[in-house]
């Protein structure tokens, strides 16, 4: 055994309440007191293990440190996938952290400076509920649960998928909680109270199971925690500070009844912490020795109030070690590595220590793959995980294998020199916003800030925002709740340079845009520059900037921090000077809230003649039915507008309209050129509008203009559309009022009043007789050839206009409208003429022309289920999305979702479908005539995405026999 | 926890004229979407012997915030050189720059401002009555001495909730680790606590 005092683990000589190592075992977190606030720090794990990383210096210690608890934190424990931190304090908070990745480092503003966050961890979940310190922490075996103690006397649990969704609130304990453990198999949670009481409870109901007194009887609160700890094997649970003939113990309580035979004795003052080694051991089997199969045992590893650690092993009646006088004050908490090789321990002292055990001292640890097998011979449960310390005891029966597996090490070892180069241009990535470099912005910002005056008078800025919150990685973005309408639209159709910019969740707060049509400009696309700023009255606001002084300055004089001062820095202003800050700011909101409140009514028949033409610059007037005072108070702004990604403000008045975002024709309902039943109409129709135009694509440059009614030949009222495809213009006019318009570099189309739908080529020919709809317009959509109809009575056509055949006839939507209120929220037309459709209860559907029904695309959700039902509920999705992908006929999306699928099946040991794909893709090696195999799926050659598929799946040496069959079976159709 | 962290204060433009404006590029983040503005305001300490002295130089509103980073200019003029004392016009002084939310103050960002005559005949033998128009300033912008207070961020209807709190709450609180921990903070409402100075320097 080593034994190491890393003295560079510290919190500025302030207590260290908790520790806890990541499970991937690169770095641990200590949670405690802080400057003047709790604080968590993540540090680096290889210091500690290596002395030659700890000398480096290049190599950073601590990795990121958060000073936002308001008071001392005392636990921080990492949920078992290693992507979260969760931390609980004095400050009644549990924080829930998540790293973000498009951060580069930075520094606290205002610290020295030199500790730059190597990581970025940002909180991702504040959880108020307690209503007392927060003393312990635990995530559940599968992460589906968090569980919090606190001297409010409650536990409480949340659903660690639904955050801050309360599962929970235990309640018994008539006095402080201090600690809690889960039951390995997800069964079982228990707390241990200053009420001198251990109490299990069940997960299945939330109900107690058992309540344990009496080797508590003789305890008295003093200790600061009572971190107890479950057994891996799930067969014991051992307490903190327990009492045994007036000696301090830890009690061990037999999962069997709950039986409290036997303790841990021999410590001199309370027991605060107990923690088992996550590890099963076996004897380790020495050369020559009877190969008599031993009993499995569990290690565990006790820390006291007499400052001193001691580990045991289950099989033996002393402690392994003990060591005294580690620290100098009482042992806070302790944790293991996976492995189970090392322990770190934190004192109140604010040191930590870590010991180093080899496998000689404690046995051969059991693999996962053994753990799972006696959690389920014992519980009928099994965690089936799989994992790398398992397979690497298996044989590699390939020289191919080999040689795959060499190049992938080599792989590896190129990402992360790759990656170490890019964390250190991070903070130049981070900076680029919209392709402009953060730099750019900050030159120009003055000048682009837009500055407003509130009703009172006084300056307004609305800040540029630089970039959106993020907290994620794309990768797991399956396993979270994703309405696919962002998404799919996303991937579909357009093609986001910024995937950190492209709101994936619209329920979620921080992700605006999409959804929002009438938020404020700049809150709708985040990154994009704010427009220029013509200010009429402010004008010192944007009086000229003095001219940057001549440094003749020989150096500044020495400034002394002088005393009097000093309570200046601190001290908070007495009141707000002038009209307090609260009514001041208030009625501004209001106002602007009832200003969007009236735009968003105004008819977009009251607008003014388009003066829109390809589009640059939109004016902004303002609606003349606002007041008075607002109109001359607001600032006319001129915005710059970007190329085919019209804003969706309905301040901008010349209503622009795109092909992206059909949705905004469907904006507004209108009563007035009603000429069918309105029972039968569910979805909204456009009403008609003097005129409009609408940008069918910007390369080549091509809109269309619409006119109505422009002139009365023989009482006949006469409308006009007027397309302009780079510079050349042609024009036709029409009998009725025409409400909406679509058009694509093939065809034209618009429909009218009349329910008249017409269609012309790009030069004005008209390419079909005026088609009569069986319902009013809701939405009309063009891609390539094809054109999309979808009534207001919810039925959908499509019509291939260069084949002159009707794709989808008068299709009802009734079939997925089920429901009151339910509506098409976007409709989309693919390539291949099939509408796709998202739903206003976040759903996506498409339709398929061949087969003539709609199938859905399920939006994935992560259930609060164990891991089983998760991995069939992920299955299911990807198997979905595979499915719609080929409904879609879009190959790259197919082949996405096949790999991804592939993946999943590899990583979670799915052998049958996994072969049961590389059979599909391999066809038959031998050419026989009564085969019904295609070679090819969605344009896609099916050998060639086995081809792909081999190196995924020789990511699990588990599945090297099928990696070698298709392997060979693919050489051998080449070589034929 | 504050639902917005100043991250950078740049100083632009110094050391400049007297008379030439403030200019403080903030960048700031925030984690909620805010429901109203922030109040931004520099503040001139005119002596450091009196609070009297002090000038407001500006004060702005930002908003709307939505969550993410955000950064704007605050410009504000030049402190009016009459209401600084004679005395206190040549050396050492301060600028502060404070945030208000609902009213209250939670950062408070302090700067040592240098005035002092370039010219070395001047500074040799300063004029009696200072000569401001000669005179440079220069803000310490290496050391912002940067303090947080801890403010309640959601609306007030929330605020009263926790002030009608049940005391007896405040009893479950371990008494037994309070000198422990030494913060006299337990049986505090959080969110009203001002938090000590976080000195860097």
């Amino acid at each position: 055994m080593k034994l190491l005092k890393p003295t560079w683990v510290n919190h500025n000589g302030k207590p260290i309440f908790s520790v806890d190592i990541h499970p991937d075992g690169t770095k641990f977190a200590t949670g405690g007191q802080g400057q003047d606030s709790g604080k968590v720090v993540i540090w680096n794990m290889s210091p500690v293990l290596q002395e030659d990383d700890e000398k480096d210096e290049n190599i950073p210690k601590m990795l990121c440190q958060m000073d936002n608890h308001l008071a001392c934190v005392n636990c921080v424990r990492w949920s078992n996938s290693g992507m979260y931190l969760a931390s609980g304090g004095d400050d009644k908070l549990i924080m829930v952290w998540k790293r973000a990745t498009y951060i580069g480092p930075s520094t606290v503003f205002g610290s020295s400076g030199k500790l730059a966050n190597v990581e970025q961890w940002r909180c991702v979940s504040i959880l108020r509920s307690h209503s007392g310190d927060v003393m312990d922490v635990a995530w559940s075996p599968h992460d589906a649960w968090l569980a919090s103690c606190s001297v409010d006397n409650t536990v409480v649990i949340w659903n660690a998928v639904k955050f801050p969704e309360i599962l929970a609130t235990l309640r018994g304990h008539s006095g402080l909680v201090k600690g809690l453990t889960w039951d390995p198999v997800g069964k079982y949670i228990a707390s241990q109270a200053d009420d001198r009481s251990l109490k299990v409870w069940r997960t299945l109901d939330w109900q107690l199971e058992t309540s344990i007194t009496k080797p508590f009887d003789e305890c008295g609160g003093t200790t600061h925690v009572l971190r107890l700890s479950w057994s891996p094997d799930g067969h014991y649970l051992v307490s903190a500070h327990a009492m045994n003939n007036s000696g301090p113990t830890a009690q061990i309580i037999e999962r069997e009844g709950w039986k409290t035979n036997m303790d841990f004795v021999g410590h001199r003052k309370a027991v605060t912490v107990v923690k088992f080694n996550p590890k099963i051991f076996k004897k380790k089997q020495k050369n020559g020795s009877s190969a008599k199969p031993s009993c499995p045992y569990c290690c565990c590893a006790v820390g006291s109030k007499d400052r001193s650690l001691s580990v045991w092993l289950t099989c033996l009646k002393r402690p392994l070690v003990v060591i005294h006088e580690l620290f100098d004050k009482s042992i806070m908490d302790i944790s293991w590595t996976l492995n189970g090789l090392g322990i770190l321990v934190c004192s109140m002292d604010g040191s930590v220590a870590f010991l180093d055990f080899s496998q000689d001292e404690l046995g051969d640890p059991l693999s996962e793959e053994e753990k799972s097998r006696i959690h389920q011979s014992t519980y009928g449960k099994s965690l089936a995980i799989m994992t790398e310390a398992q397979l690497s005891t298996a044989v590699i029966e390939n020289p191919e294998m080999l040689k795959y597996q060499r190049r992938q090490q080599q792989q590896q070892l190129d990402q992360k020199s790759a990656s170490s180069r890019e964390t250190s241009s991070a903070a130049s990535v981070a900076g680029v916003v919209n392709g402009e470099s953060l730099e750019d912005i900050r030159k120009n910002l003055l000048k682009k800030q837009v500055e407003t005056r509130t009703a009172d008078g006084r300056r307004r800025i609305t800040p540029l925002c630089i970039a959106q919150l993020d907290t994620g990685d794309f990768s797991t973005a399956f396993f979270n709740s994703i309405p696919l309408s962002g998404s799919l639209a996303g991937t579909m159709l357009s093609s986001h340079s910024n995937p950190q910019l492209l709101p994936l969740d619209s329920s979620t707060p921080n992700s605006f845009g999409a959804s929002k049509p009438s938020t404020e400009p700049v809150a709708t696309t985040g990154a994009r520059p704010a427009g220029d700023t013509v200010s009429k009255d402010s004008v010192n606001a944007t009086s000229t900037p003095a001219a940057s002084s001549p440094s003749v300055l020989t150096t500044p004089s020495k400034i002394e921090p002088m005393k009097a001062f000093d309570s200046r820095f601190t001290e908070r202003s007495k009141a707000t000077p002038g009209a307090p800050a609260l009514t001041s700011v208030t009625p501004t909101a209001m106002e602007r809230l009832k200003e969007q409140n009236l735009v968003k009514e105004l008819r977009p028949r009251d607008l003014l003649e388009s003066s829109s033409d390809s589009d640059e610059k939109v004016p902004v007037t303002k609606p003349s039915s606002l007041s008075k005072r607002k109109l001359e108070l607001e600032v006319e702004t001129v915005e710059k507008k970007k190329k085919g990604r019209p804003r969706k403000d309905s301040r901008l008045m010349p209503v622009s309209l795109s092909v992206q975002s059909p949705a905004a024709l469907t904006a507004e309902k209108d009563a007035v050129c009603l000429s069918v039943p309105a029972p039968a109409l569910k979805l909204p129709m456009p009403g008609p509008q003097r005129a409009f135009t609408l940008q069918v694509s910007s390369d080549p440059s091509m809109y269309i203009e619409v006119e109505n009614e422009v002139t009365a030949v023989g009482g006949v009222k006469l409308s006009r559309l007027k397309c302009n495809r780079e510079g050349k213009e042609w024009e036709t006019v029409l009998t009725s009022r025409i409400l909406t318009a679509a058009g694509s570099c093939d065809v034209v189309c618009v429909a009218c009043e009349k329910r008249m739908l017409s269609v012309f080529s790009a030069c004005g020919r008209r390419l079909l007789p005026p088609i009569l709809l069986p319902s009013p317009i809701s939405t009309l959509h063009c891609t390539g050839s094809y054109v999309m109809a979808l009534t207001a009575a919810a039925t959908l056509s499509v019509w291939d206009v260069h084949r002159q055949v009707v794709v989808v006839k008068e299709e009802s939507l009734h079939s997925i409208l089920a429901g009151s209120d339910m509506t098409v929220s976007q409709i989309l037309l693919t390539q291949h003429g099939i509408p796709v459709m998202n739903l206003s209860d976040g759903k996506a559907y498409c339709f398929n022309p061949s087969l003539s029904t709609c199938s859905g695309r399920q939006a994935a959700r992560l259930f609060s289920v164990p891991h089983v039902v998760q991995q069939e509920t992920t299955l299911a999705y990807l198997e979905n999305q595979v499915a719609a992908a080929l409904t879609l006929q879009s190959s790259h999306e197919y082949r996405h979702w096949l790999l991804l699928y592939a993946r999943y099946l590899v990583n979670e040991g799915f052998e049958y479908r996994l072969r049961e794909i590389c059979k599909d893709l391999l066809g038959p090696v031998h050419y026989s005539t009564g085969s019904q195999w295609e070679s090819t799926v969605v344009g896609l050659r099916k050998r060639e995405l086995l081809k792909e598929l081999l190196p995924v799946i020789g990511q699990n040496l588990r599945f090297q026999r099928l990696f070698t069959e298709c392997q060979e079976q693919l050489d051998i159709l080449r070589d034929k | 926890m504050a639902k917005v962290s100043v991250l950078n204060v740049a100083v632009l433009e110094n050391p400049s004229p007297f008379h030439s404006p403030f200019r403080f590029e903030i960048s700031f983040e925030c984690n909620e979407a805010l429901a109203d503005d922030l109040e931004w305001k520099i503040i001139y300490v005119g002596s450091a012997e009196s609070e009297e002295f002090d000038q407001i130089l500006d004060s702005v509103l930002v908003g709307p915030v939505p969550a993410g980073r955000h950064m704007f200019i605050f410009q504000a003029d030049a402190p009016n050189p009459s209401l600084i004392p004679e005395t206190d016009a040549v050396g050492v002084t301060v600028v502060l720059i404070t945030c208000t939310y609902h009213g209250q103050e939670f950062i408070r960002v302090g700067y040592y401002v240098n005035n002092e005559y370039p010219n070395p005949e001047l500074r040799e033998n300063p004029p009696l009555k200072p000569d401001f128009s000669q005179l440079q300033r220069n803000i310490l912008a290496s050391n912002p001495r940067v303090t947080r207070f801890h403010i309640n961020w959601d609306n007030m209807d929330r605020l009263e909730a926790i002030e009608n709190q049940d005391p007896t709450l405040g009893c479950g609180l371990p008494f037994s680790c309070a000198p422990i921990k030494g913060l006299g903070l337990p049986g505090c409402i959080p969110g009203l606590l001002p938090e000590n100075s976080m000195d860097c320097i």
